[in-house]
């Protein structure tokens, strides 16, 4: 069985100051996504999955329609398993209510006119971000026992929260150590891959223009985010 | 009245829960500003767990980078009896600088150990020093009893390793103390787990520690940090140890000259005298040459200068001390060029085994007895006399070690 962490905005700084040693298994490093315009999600998920870039397909589906990307198994290397489980994947699986609702929150805050308005918005707002990752952790630690050979399990809490609290490290810390704690429950060979990283601006945080990696099996440099494709067919 | 202050460093390996004891000592005296361990309490919740109070560390270590925190290295709480001063070191290299270069001054120390792990390399390390530096005043807190079921034997198992560890580096604990700061178990009066136990709770032993007293009643030692020429010429520098008066007839070491203190000086305050512990200026009757590293004591109370002193040393770099090597010797603002003469006995600071007897060389981590010979004569005092005297560091651009002084070899 071959699995991935996908952690979207895992910060390659962060997981070194934190010490989250469990993260970084034996190798890591960061990813190379400069061939990609602005270090976008949705166009980072779905170049993974296909091992090619994907920039130009995806923003011509316009800023809103994109979140509704919905790729076909068959073109993704997801297609060489035989029962692959993808949990909450953008461009795949993606829960699109849920993060459709996260964006709702994100924009209220900062349309917000007082600072009683913010403050309750992002309560409700890391609330929900919370709460998603509870079940996302829950549903990938149960599919960890069950009969599969490829399991990916994307976990967004650090991106969600971290856009409107990446100044607030302790917040942050607490995460980092509890994505670490996932890791470390891993018995089997995994992957862990962000897409980009995030760096601060104030109390907030914006997409850094690298990602993270790690393997316990190969040192794999400085990897395109699309080399992963032939990597993990490879390990098959 | 303003209540007394102690202050304290906690010791002990890595993960045995220093950072937890910290926040929980902070919560449990309601140090905390409000709604800080609220937040913590709410993301831990969010997370689905219960509360960890090794994050209050983190919060702190946050307001220090912005600078909300106006002293870098310590924390502070109350109890009822007193104020408290933990002197934090982020790592044990620090912790070990910190404690030998007197930064710390502090006038207890806690040992951590962690029940299920046992006695590590690093609790025998941290122990090691404490013993070098004379602390009498020590509590062993056995800690994550709440992981072996509060288990009493597995609490005795752990205590009989320590001391017999301890009781080779003559250190003899007030307290030995099983407790769990992540439940709050035996911090402060809650017991509901360990009935077998009957001594203090942690606070309560350290409310039983005394103040350190003062160095005011030994002789007189001022370091001069340095000479100021404005419409006046002023001497800067600490009371190490004594009481500096307008009037005092004066020796200023190394030069041997002798004067009178025409006048002690404190920024708009009319003194006559600064004891042991403060930093002040004076000005003397007669112009004299002073410079920073002098030491002005009493003309009826002269100390021995020296260049050969003995001393037990800490080497903490990971490139060895060759005999032959030259250093910088520095005891207060003394600052001399120096090199190690002899190196008589070399220990493992974890095992205590003997290394070597008239070594060649110090390696990481080891402690030895040694001899040093300085390029000048400088003011010295046997470490049990006068420790502000009695402790220094050897270094080239860093702290390669610190020490403390066993005797002034004539």
């Amino acid at each position: 069985m071959i699995t991935v962490l996908a952690i979207d905005a895992l910060e390659y700084t962060l997981v070194e100051k934190f010490d989250c040693n469990n993260l970084k298994q034996k190798y890591y490093g960061k990813t190379n996504i400069s061939e990609f315009s602005e270090p976008r999600t949705m166009v980072l998920w779905s170049s993974f999955m296909t091992g090619k870039n994907m920039e130009k397909e995806i923003l011509a589906k316009g800023d809103k329609d994109m979140w509704n990307t919905k790729l076909d198994i068959k073109d993704t290397f997801f297609d060489q398993f035989e029962n692959p489980k993808i949990i909450d994947l953008p461009g795949f699986s993606y829960i699109t209510d849920q993060h459709d609702q996260e964006r709702k929150l994100l924009k209220e805050f900062f349309d917000a006119q007082s600072e009683e308005e913010k403050g309750q918005v992002r309560v409700d707002y890391n609330n929900l971000a919370f709460e998603h990752h509870r079940k996302i952790k829950e549903e990938f630690i149960d599919v960890l026992e069950a009969d599969h050979d490829f399991i990916l399990g994307y976990f967004s809490v650090a991106d969600v929260i971290g856009h409107l609290n990446f100044g607030n490290r302790t917040m942050m810390k607490m995460i980092y150590k509890d994505l670490d704690e996932i890791a470390g429950s891993m018995k089997n060979q995994f992957i862990v891959l962000s897409d980009h990283g995030m760096e601060q601006i104030g109390i907030f945080g914006d997409h850094s223009n690298y990602g993270f990696w790690s393997t316990d099996f190969k040192d794999l440099g400085n990897p395109g985010i699309t080399d992963f494709a032939k990597i993990i067919k490879e390990m098959r | 009245m303003d209540k007394e202050n102690l202050k304290f460093v906690i010791v002990g390996h890595i993960d045995h829960g220093k950072s937890t004891l910290i926040g929980r000592l902070l919560y449990d005296t309601d140090s905390l500003p409000k709604g800080k361990i609220e937040e913590i309490e709410q993301i831990c919740k969010s997370l689905g767990k219960d509360i960890e109070f090794g994050y209050v560390m983190d919060h702190l270590e946050e307001e220090r980078d912005q600078g909300i925190t106006i002293d870098t290295a310590q924390i502070f709480f109350n109890t009822t009896k007193r104020n408290y001063v933990i002197i934090d070191a982020p790592g044990h290299v620090e912790f070990i600088k910190n404690m030998i270069s007197g930064a710390s001054q502090a006038e207890a120390a806690v040992l951590i150990v962690d029940v299920d792990e046992g006695v590590k390399e690093q609790t025998k390390r941290h122990a090691y020093i404490l013993g070098m530096l004379g602390l009498d005043q020590v509590i062993v807190v056995i800690n994550k009893m709440d992981m072996v079921g509060y288990e009493r034997g597995k609490f005795e198992t752990v205590k009989k390793e320590l001391l017999d560890f301890l009781s080779g580096i003559n250190i003899k604990p007030s307290y030995i103390v099983p407790i769990s700061a992540k439940e709050g178990d035996l911090i402060a009066g809650k017991n509901e787990n360990m009935d077998w136990y009957q001594g203090p709770d942690f606070l309560q032993a350290l409310d039983s520690f005394r103040v350190k007293e003062s160095a005011k009643d030994k002789p007189l030692r001022f370091v001069v940090q340095d000479v100021y020429n404005f419409d006046k010429r002023i001497i800067a520098g600490r009371v190490e140890s004594g009481i500096i008066r307008k009037g005092d007839k004066i020796k200023i070491l190394p030069s041997g000259e002798e004067t009178t203190v025409k006048s002690v000086e404190e920024f708009l305050k009319n003194v006559t005298e600064a004891e042991a512990g403060k930093s002040t200026g004076i000005i003397t009757e007669d112009k004299l040459f002073i410079d920073r590293g002098d030491v002005i004591v009493h003309d009826r109370d002269v100390p021995v200068l020296t260049n050969h002193i003995r001393a037990n040393i800490f080497w903490m770099d990971n490139t060895p001390y060759n005999k032959g090597d030259t250093l910088w010797f520095r005891c207060a603002t003394q600052d001399v060029a120096c090199e190690i003469e002899k190196i008589s006995r070399v220990i493992n600071s974890s095992t205590l085994d003997l290394i070597a007897e008239d070594a060649d060389e110090i390696k990481n981590r080891e402690v030895a007895d040694i001899i040093i010979k300085t390029d000048k004569p400088v003011v010295v005092e046997n470490f049990n006399t006068i420790e502000e005297l009695g402790r220094f560091v050897l270094r080239t651009d860093d702290t390669l070690a610190g020490g403390i002084i066993t005797e002034l070899v004539q």
